[in-house]
Parts: structure tokens; sequence; C-alpha cells
């Protein structure tokens, strides 16, 4: 069911990892992109742009996690689930 | 692909991305199309949004809901385009700026939201448009041929990056169409410009219509990264 307002980072954080590859979803915090990572480039492309209709089917929000924000940040927002989790909550909560 | 395909066209008010809308709705095709203004198709498989192609939330939002109600998109026609006729050095840089928001960042945005839909199934047709302006480097259209080269560009590499993905980006030129597009060119200047093609004379619809169902059909899943130019034109 989409729920709208602010949303839940616990949720969020299920969602992301039931997007990532399931030999990457273990551990406290599990890398998203980068060293130790199974996604190449185009893993990560396809990885976000699942993740962007999952967001929209449970928060009824739709969000382009690749935005320039994300982009020029020093750190990654996609470098692990914690990260990519506040990012996404972030975004949603605007 | 070809029974009951979802179809997003741009541009569909009028001229080529009309013409087209048409075409596919006599096939049986279901078409999602946008433009500036209010529909001017009415057809029980037609939905029509109202947008600038430039405008990143409106297009996001666009796409998303052509998914969630089709569950795909199969292919996308990126044919929204403005020209305007002028020597580079009268140009405005409002105008310039204007050009390539709708004929290279439309594109651009149309094929970054449909695309993540497609490579998440695994197939889809993108067709983009650019012109002969550019190969026959047109003098009076230098923002409009720069715009559409940059198009082309971007419909190579695109190419490249979805080659794994199942997904196809081509790119057709149409000669001039009778069209609001080519209506203020003067005469001389329209004749010039088809006495430089092979094939001297105006395109229609139909010759577009039939270069873009080569690039959708399913038997072309091996042709990607291509600019197909119409009338017998060459880069």
């Amino acid at each position: 069911m989409p729920q709208s307002g602010n949303v839940s980072p616990e949720r969020l954080r299920k969602l992301i990892l039931a997007t990532l590859p399931a030999a990457q979803r273990s551990g406290a915090n599990p890398v998203v992109f980068g060293p130790g990572s199974e996604l190449d480039s185009l893993g990560l492309v396809n990885f976000l742009a699942d993740l962007e209709y999952r967001i929209a089917e449970e928060f009824d929000r739709e969000v382009v996690l690749a935005s320039e924000r994300a982009m020029s940040r020093s750190r990654s927002p996609f470098r692990d689930v914690e990260a990519l989790t506040a990012y996404a909550a972030e975004l949603l909560n605007e | 692909m070809k029974a009951s395909r979802v179809i997003l066209v741009t541009g569909t008010s009028r001229g080529i991305g009309r013409g087209l809308a048409e075409h596919f709705l006599k096939h049986g095709d279901t078409v999602c199309g946008c433009s500036r203004g209010p529909a001017t198709l009415k057809h029980r498989r037609y939905a029509h949004w109202e947008l600038e192609v430039s405008d990143e939330t409106a297009v996001v939002a666009m796409v998303r809901e052509v998914v969630r109600r089709h569950g795909q998109v199969d292919a996308l026609v990126n044919n929204a385009g403005i020209a305007a006729m002028n020597h580079a050095l009268l140009t405005p840089a409002a105008t310039a700026r204007g050009i390539f928001a709708t004929n290279f960042h439309g594109t651009f945005l149309f094929c970054r939201e449909v695309a993540k839909a497609m490579v998440r199934r695994k197939s889809g047709r993108i067709v983009n448009f650019s012109t002969v302006a550019t190969p026959l480097r047109l003098e009076g259209e230098a923002l409009y041929a720069a715009s559409k080269a940059a198009v082309e560009s971007f419909t190579e590499v695109l190419a490249r990056e979805l080659g794994e993905t199942g997904v196809t980006v081509n790119a057709i030129g149409p000669t001039p169409v009778p069209t609001d597009l080519v209506r203020n060119v003067p005469e001389a200047k329209m004749q010039a410009l088809l006495a430089r093609q092979a094939i001297r004379r105006f395109g229609t619809v139909d010759d577009i219509a039939n270069a873009l169902e080569f690039f959708l059909s399913p038997r072309s899943e091996f042709v990607t990264g291509q600019v197909l130019y119409l009338g017998g034109v060459n880069r």
C-alpha cells in the first residue's frame, strides 16, 4: 500500500536491502557500490532504477536518486546501505 | 512487439508527432503523448500529458505514470523539437537555450527515464529525432543543427551504454516535411535544401513511420547506435 508523508528510515532500509543482490545483503551495513560490491557500473544503474520504482510503489513518491546533490557530494551516498538510506530519506522528506 | 505496443511519443499535438501517433493508433498500439498544450487527438488508446519536455519533474512523473498504468513502455519516440531559422550572429542567447532545452535536454530526460523502465524489463526501443540539417551543415540553422548534432552524439553513446541491456537506441534524420516547423522558411531556401538530397522532394509522415518501424521491429535487436537519414542524405 503506498504511504505518503514522512518516510520511516527502517522501511527504506528494508526496501534498499531487498533491492540489493542477495549476496550483498549480509552484515550490519552492507556495501552498495565500491570495493566489496558485486555491482559494476551497469549493475548500479539497474539497482538505482529498480529502487526508484520500488520507492514509488511503496511510498507513492517519485525520486531521482542520481541527482546533482548525490553526484556533487565528496562521499558517495551510494557507498553503503546506511548512507543510501539517509540520502533517500532526505530526498523523500523534503 | 508488434501487437498492442505501448509507445511514448513526444510532441504529439501537431506535425510529425501527431502523424506518428495516428500511425501507431491505426496499427492497434497504445500511445502516450505529450506536448506543451492540450491534446489535439482523441482516441480510446491515446492518453495525453501537458508538459515541457525539458521539465525534469514533469517528465519523471509522466514516465512513471505511464509505467504504472501499462506496466511497460515498448518504445520511446523522441519527436518533440523546435527550430529557429536565423544567422548564428543574430541568434539571441535565450533562443539558443530554448532550442537546446527542447531538442537536447528533452530528449535526454525522456531517454533517461524511459530507459530505466526498459532496462528493468531488458527490452525496449528508443528512437530519437535528428535532421538532415545536421549533416548538410545548413546555413541559417546553426543552433538547430547543433542541438540535433548533440542528439546524434547522445544517441550513439547511449546505445553503447545500454548495449547489453536489450534496449536499442537509434535516430532518424528526416528531410523537411511540410509542417509548422518549416512553414516560415523561405521557398527558395527550401528548394535549395531539397536540391541537396538524392531524392529531391519533401518527406512525409509515412516516410518517417517506415524508418521508425524498422527500428521498432523485434527483428532489429542487433541494430543500435545508428542515425538513418531520409532522402539520400549522408553525414
